[in-house]
């Protein structure tokens, strides 16, 4: 083999820290390097442009490029090798900057570690064989997780582009965070008004399916082929009589159930369909506030039901769906402001979250859109809106920006002044966050036109002094204390990961971080695709955002399905285990440790052989561990790489 | 013994149906019992029981894959027979087994501590506690402790686990010493340095000969295992000692989960290396991590190729 | 190349590809300072760690070997970090039998998005061989000759 290797300076990212010219020096005393130099940006045009020269001239038959992590920059590597008439496979990757220029200044110490990473790249690379992925058919259908508006995007773009589309939505009904809000930002134009029709073409759309109070219970299968299980929650009404009349709702005696869409303010009856515009139209009973269910006798509801709907003994069911690619849009969940103890930790109740007073200024909310505040129904003259409530706060464990909460708390107190002409508002903030376009335009409105009166500062606590809540806290641009005596408090409560988001990452197979936020492949580059090939993101699972960003996102998660399923067929990579048939002894201890059952045994010449489902294995090597002959290896990480890897560390 | 002449009738009777029965016979000195591969009526008149029957007979098992064989077993080597049926490197429709239960099997070095050269030895009888040695220089009678191998003193399974015929009474597990754990003790009170320099030094006169690998009824592998080819490469030819401790740690851990402890590796090492202490000392671990023993239950599964979602033992150690 | 006498001790890692790999390129793009010890072996899942690899950094001189995957239930793969644990953990329990202490083998979970996480554990784990000092298998066994080169000596960087 003649081996090139190129080492890349990365502008000053690796040049700065490493001698790379030295490193390309060492290079050539590596086993079969022809040849070797340092480049100034590997990765651009003229970088790959100088690989395939190389290639060509040199007679190259591998190339090692050290450079940035082969998470960013094998792809792009690998590309540049086939366009010089190599196989693909025949490329290393030694990381130097992640993993040294990065990580420290000693330029000695990170030189000496670069030639070693090049080293290992090199005895790798002597053993990687040509390689050439095998096609398989795939299911052009997708499955959407969330009902929300990026979830909603997502199905619809990709039911319009012709693929049958599964929504899975945890609720009784699709909307999402977004069919609680009264009005949005910077247009206060209505939320219902622009999300309703949405819904309905959810509803009304030929390709998609949609299961409403269903959670993903188990996803088997890789991209292409996943095996999905959706579990139907029982909601005790035959949804396929309920007309979603609401005769039920009227009549049903338990009528101070927790009302979730309404964020717990006011009550709502036992069986409940939760907004008027819900889609599906249908009633759940909720068994905790049910009498049926708690005293064993009340059946009023079925009863009244003009359909007969209503069936006690429903119990969850599972469908099972067969699945191209997975769209995960779980959306967030709001923090929990009972940590702050300043705050009341939630004793008060005229101390509000944010999402409470949107639903206290819908017209489909439980005041009738007229602004009153829970303790005595009475109209609040002076709201106070607090900032950062979760958000930004190391001593909450909430140190990210919710970016949402700034515009939100403008537009309620817009709203607050268009409905109480005579109210003030004050806003208590640390900074203003408004980088959307004719954001910053509308805070200044709500300051300058509706004399929101903004106070650069945190809140120290809030007191009950008769019926008003005293707010005490600090002007930070004035220097001084403020006191402000408030009708109604509001908190700009942050955004979380939606309860449940770590186990659902654990079924896709993808990365979360330590919020619960699903991780996408890269920051910038990659925003709406995970790790796991087929599984895309969407709208606030992957981290807070606001409506424009997350319906931008399931549009994007959307087309990136699209294009998949724009393929005949798809690829399988190519870096997948292979049995040596004169080395299996067909014990069959591959076959049962294999999370993907991509190992079965043959009859070969009267013998019992394993052999690998080419498509369905994954790569992931459990079994090459498990052979004791090593009569199976996996493509491009065998026993003897990695072996010549270790012995080219522990060689001095 | 009328228990052996009950075997030996049930081994007829079941012999027809058989590709061959594994047993033991008398070897070339009355002190060497030595494989015995019964397919005639006439062979199985010469099967014996007794100290003498030292070989562990599970090892020639896989090499009948496909056929079906009898085998004769003590209760040690049931467990191998066990831990092959729990592999399914052994169907259990294709093996019959006959037990008998074990008083416990000699250690010829021990004998040979005792009389000298064992090759002069002209006759040799247990009688309860004591053997007798007959020698030109006359007869030695020795107390059975003295002689008999480490793992009987202590055994806990002398009757065979898994049978389908078994003749005599079985006998209760024995309460003696357990001399290999004293050792692993002693081992494992030195300090690392020197107990690394312990295993090198004692390794040097490894001379690869793989006879421990080969006595081993669960190294199934045979001409496949990995200490011998470039492709996998784990080990080269060189006469090193990294090499040779390398090969028992790819012995060892190949093991895991999986060793009977039948002792047969380190019994038939020409030159002596005490590496049962590593199978030992990995067998506490499994024991200890997953309350599990190998070659007891047909039906377990070996802890290494399956896994807890909570492990109870495992302690994820904070970082 | 020469571990830099006085300065560096030699850590060979085994790094799953999809979390901990990643989890040591984001402790990079933080610039989180680390000790330059550790040599990272990139492998598609914990699950293709054989414990012998480790054995066979040990017996050829290595003075630590670190082991990092996916959090258990956060696997790639579905389950295998979940066999890397128990194998790994026999492996642990078997070195001291070897003589060599148990502190120069640890494994450990970190996620892609981890990179703190990753600078505390390199940075804690080669302290620890630091501590630990150089491993007795050199002294023992001498220098490992390691696999032929097809070409002549090696040059020092310098």
């Amino acid at each position: 083999m003649k081996i090139g290797v190129f080492v890349c300076h990365c502008g000053s990212n690796i040049e700065g820290t490493v001698d790379t010219a030295a490193v390309a020096r060492a290079s050539m005393d590596f086993p079969e390097v022809a040849y070797a130099e340092d480049v100034m940006y590997s990765c651009s045009e003229p970088g790959q442009e100088a690989i395939i020269e190389a290639v060509r001239t040199k007679g190259l038959t591998g190339v090692v490029v050290a450079s940035c992590t082969p998470r960013m920059h094998e792809p792009t590597f690998r590309r540049a090798v086939e366009r010089a008439g190599l196989n693909r496979y025949m490329l290393e990757m030694a990381n130097i900057r992640e993993h040294v220029s990065w990580i420290g200044k000693d330029r000695e110490a990170n030189t000496n570690k670069a030639a070693d990473l090049v080293r290992i790249a090199v005895e790798k690379l002597r053993r990687n064989r040509p390689l050439t992925p095998k096609s398989f058919d795939i299911t052009r259908r997708v499955l959407v997780i969330g009902g929300g508006v990026a979830g909603i995007q997502a199905a619809l773009d990709c039911a319009d582009g012709g693929m049958e589309v599964v929504l899975v939505e945890r609720t009784s009904s699709i909307g999402g965070k977004m069919s609680k809000l009264d009005k949005t930002f910077p247009t206060v134009d209505c939320s219902s008004c622009i999300l309703g029709p949405k819904m309905v073409d959810v509803a009304q759309h030929p390709n998609i399916t949609l299961y409403a109070y269903s959670e993903v219970e188990e996803i088997s299968g890789y991209v292409g082929n996943f095996d999905v299980k959706v579990r139907k929650k029982a909601s005790y009404v035959d949804w396929s009589k309920c007309t979603g009349c609401g005769a039920c709702m009227e009549k049903c005696p338990s009528k101070k159930s927790l009302d979730r869409f309404n964020e717990g303010l006011g009550g709502a009856p036992a069986i409940n369909i939760p907004f008027p515009q819900a889609i599906p139209k249908k009633a759940v009973i909720d068994p905790q506030f049910c009498r049926q269910f708690i005293k064993g006798k009340c059946g009023v509801c079925a009863k009244m039901c003009p359909t007969g709907a209503i069936d006690y003994k429903m119990a969850d069911e599972i469908v099972e769906e067969k699945i191209g690619a997975i769209v995960a849009a779980t959306g967030f969940d709001l923090f929990d402001h009972s940590k702050y103890g300043e705050y009341g930790g939630g004793r008060y109740p005229d101390v509000i979250t944010s999402l409470q007073y949107e639903r206290l200024l819908s017209a489909s909310g439980p005041t009738g859109g007229h602004i009153k505040r829970p303790s005595d129904g009475k109209e609040p003259k002076n709201v106070v809106f607090i900032q950062c409530v979760g958000s930004r706060d190391k001593s909450v464990d909430r140190p990210y920006c919710s970016g949402f909460c700034c515009m939100y708390t403008a537009k309620q107190a817009i709203l607050t002044k268009d409905h109480i002409p005579d109210s003030q508002s004050y806003v208590f903030y640390m900074d203003i966050r408004a980088p959307g376009k004719m954001y910053d335009e509308f805070t200044r409105r709500a300051m300058e036109e509706y004399g929101a009166r903004y106070v650069r500062g945190r809140v120290s606590m809030i007191v009950p002094k008769n019926d008003k809540l005293l707010v005490r806290g600090a002007d930070t641009l004035m220097g001084t204390q403020v006191e402000v005596e408030a009708d109604l408090v509001v908190l700009a409560v942050g955004a979380e990961a939606a309860t449940g988001s770590p186990q659902l990452a654990e079924k896709l197979r993808i990365s979360y971080d330590k919020y619960g936020y699903f991780m996408e492949s890269h920051p910038k580059l990659r925003p709406v695709e995970t790790n796991t090939a087929g599984v895309y993101l969407a709208g606030c699972a992957q981290g807070p955002k606001d409506i424009p960003s997350s319906v931008g996102q399931g549009s994007a998660a959307a087309a990136k399905v699209l294009g998949l399923f724009s393929k005949q067929k798809l690829e399988s990579d190519p870096q997948i285990s292979q049995v040596n048939l004169a080395r299996c002894v067909g014990c069959g201890k591959c076959v049962s440790t294999c999370p993907f059952g991509a190992i079965h045994m043959i009859d070969f010449r009267g013998q019992e052989k394993a052999e690998v489902i080419e498509t369905v294995c994954q790569g992931c090597g459990i079994c090459a561990v498990t052979c004791p002959q090593g009569a199976v290896q996996l493509e491009h990480f065998t026993d003897n790489q990695i072996l010549a890897e270790v012995e080219a560390l522990c060689r001095f | 013994m009328q228990s052996l002449e009950d075997i030996k009738a049930k081994i007829k009777d079941a012999l027809p149906g058989l590709d061959c029965v594994i047993g033991w016979e008398r070897g070339w000195s009355p002190l060497h019992g030595t494989p015995l591969f019964m397919r005639s009526p006439e062979d199985v008149d010469r099967l014996t029981w007794g100290p003498f029957n030292v070989g562990n007979p599970a090892t020639y098992l896989t090499g009948f894959k496909g056929k079906k064989v009898g085998v004769v077993v003590k209760g040690c080597d049931s467990r191998s027979v066990v831990q092959l049926l729990q592999e399914k490197l052994v169907k259990r429709e294709d093996v019959v087994v006959f037990g008998m239960p074990c008083e416990g099997v000699v250690d010829l070095t021990k004998v040979a501590r005792k009389v000298g050269d064992i090759a002069l030895v002209n006759a040799a009888v247990r009688a309860g506690g004591t053997l007798s040695v007959t020698t030109p220089e006359g007869m030695v009678e020795i107390p059975w402790e003295e002689v008999a191998a480490d793992k009987c003193l202590s055994c806990q399974y002398p009757n065979a686990l898994v049978s389908d015929h078994f003749a005599g009474e079985p006998l209760p597990p024995a309460m003696g010493r357990d001399p290999a754990a004293e050792q692993l003790a002693a081992l494992e009170a030195m300090a690392p340095a020197e107990l690394f320099a312990h295993w090198a030094k004692v390794m040097e006169r490894c001379i690869r000969c793989y006879a421990c690998r080969n006595a081993c009824p669960m190294c199934v592998c045979r001409d496949h295992c990995i200490a011998q080819t470039r492709d996998p490469h784990w080990l080269t030819q060189e006469d090193s000692t990294r090499e040779k401790l390398m090969f028992q740690m790819i012995h060892a851990l190949h093991l895991a989960g999986r060793c009977t402890e039948c002792g047969e590796c380190q019994r038939s090492c020409p030159v002596d290396i005490p590496i049962l202490a590593l199978r030992r000392k990995l067998n506490a671990v499994v024991k200890d991590l997953f309350d599990y023993q190998a070659g007891v239950d047909p039906q377990a599964v070996p802890p290494l190729f399956t896994f807890q979602v909570e492990e109870a033992k495992i302690n994820e150690r904070g970082w | 190349m020469p571990v830099l006498a006085g300065k560096e001790l030699r850590i060979v890692g085994f790094l799953c590809n999809w979390c901990s790999y990643g989890g040591a390129d984001t402790a990079g793009v933080g610039r989180f300072t680390q000790p330059t010890d550790l040599r990272i072996i990139r492998v598609p899942c914990s699950g293709r760690i054989d414990p012998l690899f480790i054995v066979k950094a040990l017996l050829g001189g290595a003075d630590g070997v670190l082991v990092s995957g996916c959090h258990p239930r956060d696997c790639h793969y579905a389950s295998g970090n979940f066999y890397a644990r128990r194998r790994l953990e026999v492996l642990k329990g078997m070195l001291p039998i070897l003589g060599i202490e148990p502190g120069r083998f640890e494994y450990t979970w970190v996620s892609a998005s981890e990179g703190q996480r990753w600078q505390h554990v390199v940075t804690t784990f080669t302290n620890q061989i630091h501590a630990l000092g150089p491993t007795p298998v050199k002294d023992v066994l001498g220098a490992c000759q390691g696999l032929p080169s097809l070409k002549g000596g090696d040059r020092a960087v310098a």
